[in-house]
């Protein structure tokens, strides 16, 4: 395995246990007691420390912090204190919708972002550009929760396209992911915009370097120069994707709670709110997890791509 | 007119309304008129009453002056604990510069309204909370950034004449190298206090920010959204107000950019 893999898997891991850590302190300074909770009002004092044994919570925080990467290891993430339910079991139920959510977002701010940052690269000052910078200017000052209402006012209630809140009674189906386009749309509008802009200035850097130059000065017709500008700018964006793309997974509790609809944002916000906490450390896991492990992966493709990377700063 | 321009105007605009809520306001924000409930837009209400008969636009100019308070003292707490942070482990350097950088790297590796989000839940909803939660979660731009900025002044050939001649660490970090960047961080805190305002409207809205019935532009809105259908104009009129001011700061940020970045 060559040497940079290995230095980069490392860092990985690392990373990954610095942030899990950090989350099992976090969730151990959320206020209240798991166990007075999930006792009720009239739990006894007795009941109280019966329970404290049961979840876990007596013992001394070494053996805590051991039973918490224990677990982990297992994919065992405790019990919701107000389902009664294994937290793996809950999670698993409520991924698919956030999972198609965020699919379709990112796909479409992929399309948006990369498609208008590169038309407006190749011509800047043209009329495409003028609209790019418009466009990314509005999308990044608006509040995401508020463009969905403004999507809902149009295409929900005057237009009667969409409904205007969540899902059937059936939940997730293939026809019901028709009432996804709103909110996918919410969430992908700011981050075309951020991707457009990216991209916009990769492609103008490329566009001044000698080798365009070059192409140009020996005829290259402008679409074959525009083709060798975006596949040598695109490799540039790949971390912004990969800080997207990982970063979705819970980028949608906001726009869930918008559109109403169940999936891991309404779960760590009601775990919030229930203090139902090996819930909110569950999501919390998972959201961590994939993050790190998405930007992990984004920086390796770029490794691969790019040997000049490779050299060590 | 440029962008800078532009931002100027709009930030006096909603500051100055901010400012003088109180004798801008047509009717008070807080207190309830059942006779008005859900009232439409009309001359007396431009933006409609909400669900306790409030006039909505007398709730917007009240909000907009907790709104900002909150994302300017966040910006002002954010840039001063990952600024100062940074010029200690640039510093100081060794252990504490190790110790500090994969602190931050930690934070860094946590999508970023998730960290807020859990700090929130630890420290409990409310305005200084929000405030908190943000300082924290944005720190780690400004603690890259400040050391970044801070190791490459160090290393500078004028830095290294002030050292020659007897300057202290400390005269060379606050007389040399803190001028130097003081520029490009506002630059930053324009373009985090934009972002900070859409960040507390989003936690108001979970109503995990600023409590009721304080009105912020976050939790207008989160009312304005339980009859959306009914009184559009109560959601429209103060997220209108709210993209005006984030457009402000980055509007300032890109103009402060063009004066001072040395970078370009």
């Amino acid at each position: 395995m060559p040497r940079y893999l290995l230095t980069q898997s490392a860092s990985f891991v690392v990373t990954l246990w610095a942030v899990l850590t950090l989350v099992f302190f976090a969730v151990r300074a959320l206020p209240g007691d798991a166990a007075t909770i999930m006792g009720g009002l009239d739990a006894t004092e007795q009941q109280v420390e019966a329970m404290r044994e049961r979840i876990g919570l007596a013992r001394s925080l070494p053996a805590q912090y051991a039973a918490y990467f224990g677990g982990l290891l297992q994919a065992d993430l405790g019990e919701s204190l107000r389902e009664r339910r294994p937290v793996t079991t809950v999670l698993l139920e409520r991924l698919p919708v956030t999972l198609t959510l965020a699919g379709m977002a990112f796909v479409l701010s992929l399309l948006i972002g990369l498609g208008l940052g590169v038309l407006a690269g190749l011509r800047p000052g043209g009329a495409a550009d003028r609209a790019t910078l418009l466009f990314t200017t509005v999308a990044l000052a608006i509040p995401e929760f508020w463009f969905g209402f403004l999507l809902i006012l149009l295409f929900a209630v005057n237009l009667g396209w969409f409904p205007v809140l969540g899902l059937p009674p059936e939940g997730l189906t293939v026809g019901s992911s028709w009432n996804l386009i709103l909110p996918a749309v919410t969430l992908a509008i700011p981050r075309a915009a951020q991707l457009a802009r990216l991209a916009r200035a990769r492609v103008l850097e490329e566009r001044s370097s000698d080798y365009v130059r070059t192409a140009r000065s020996k005829g290259l017709l402008p679409n074959a120069v525009g083709r060798h500008i975006a596949s040598n700018a695109l490799p540039g964006v790949l971390p912004l994707l990969a800080l997207e793309l990982g970063g979705l997974l819970t980028g949608t509790i906001v726009v869930e709670q918008v559109f109403g609809l169940p999936g891991l944002g309404l779960t760590i916000l009601g775990g919030i709110s229930a203090r139902d906490y090996p819930v909110v450390q569950g999501v919390t896991i998972l959201a961590v997890t994939v993050y790190v492990l998405v930007n992990w992966l984004a920086d390796l493709a770029q490794l691969v791509a790019d040997p000049r990377l490779r050299a060590p700063t | 007119m440029n962008r800078a321009t532009i931002g100027i105007i709009l930030f006096i605009l909603v500051a100055g309304s901010a400012l003088l809520a109180t004798w801008l306001s047509p009717y008070d924000p807080i207190a309830p008129d059942y006779r008005n409930r859900y009232g439409a837009a009309t001359s007396e209400h431009p933006l409609g009453t909400d669900g306790l008969g409030r006039d909505v636009l007398s709730r917007s100019l009240a909000g907009g002056r907790v709104s900002l308070t909150i994302a300017l003292a966040a910006t002002a707490l954010t840039a001063l604990l990952g600024g100062v942070l940074g010029l200690l482990a640039a510093g100081v350097g060794g252990l504490t510069d190790t110790a500090l950088s994969r602190f931050f790297d930690a934070l860094l590796a946590f999508p970023g309204f998730l960290l807020i989000l859990l700090v929130v839940a630890i420290l409990g909803g409310g305005s200084l909370q929000t405030v908190l939660a943000m300082g924290v979660a944005g720190s780690p731009i400004y603690f890259r950034l400040t050391r970044a900025f801070t190791r490459a002044e160090l290393k500078s050939e004028y830095v290294t004449a002030a050292r020659a001649l007897g300057a202290t660490r400390t005269r060379q970090l606050w007389r040399h190298a803190v001028p130097n960047f003081l520029g490009s961080l506002s630059v930053q805190a324009a373009s985090t206090a934009a972002t900070f305002l859409l960040v507390e409207a989003s936690l108001s809205y979970l109503g995990l920010g600023v409590p009721l019935p304080t009105p912020s532009w976050g939790n207008v809105l989160q009312d304005a959204r339980s009859y959306l259908t009914r009184q559009p104009w109560a959601a429209v009129g103060p997220g209108l107000f709210l993209a005006a001011a984030s457009l402000s700061f980055q509007f300032l940020s890109d103009g402060l950019r063009d004066v001072l970045d040395r970078r370009n």
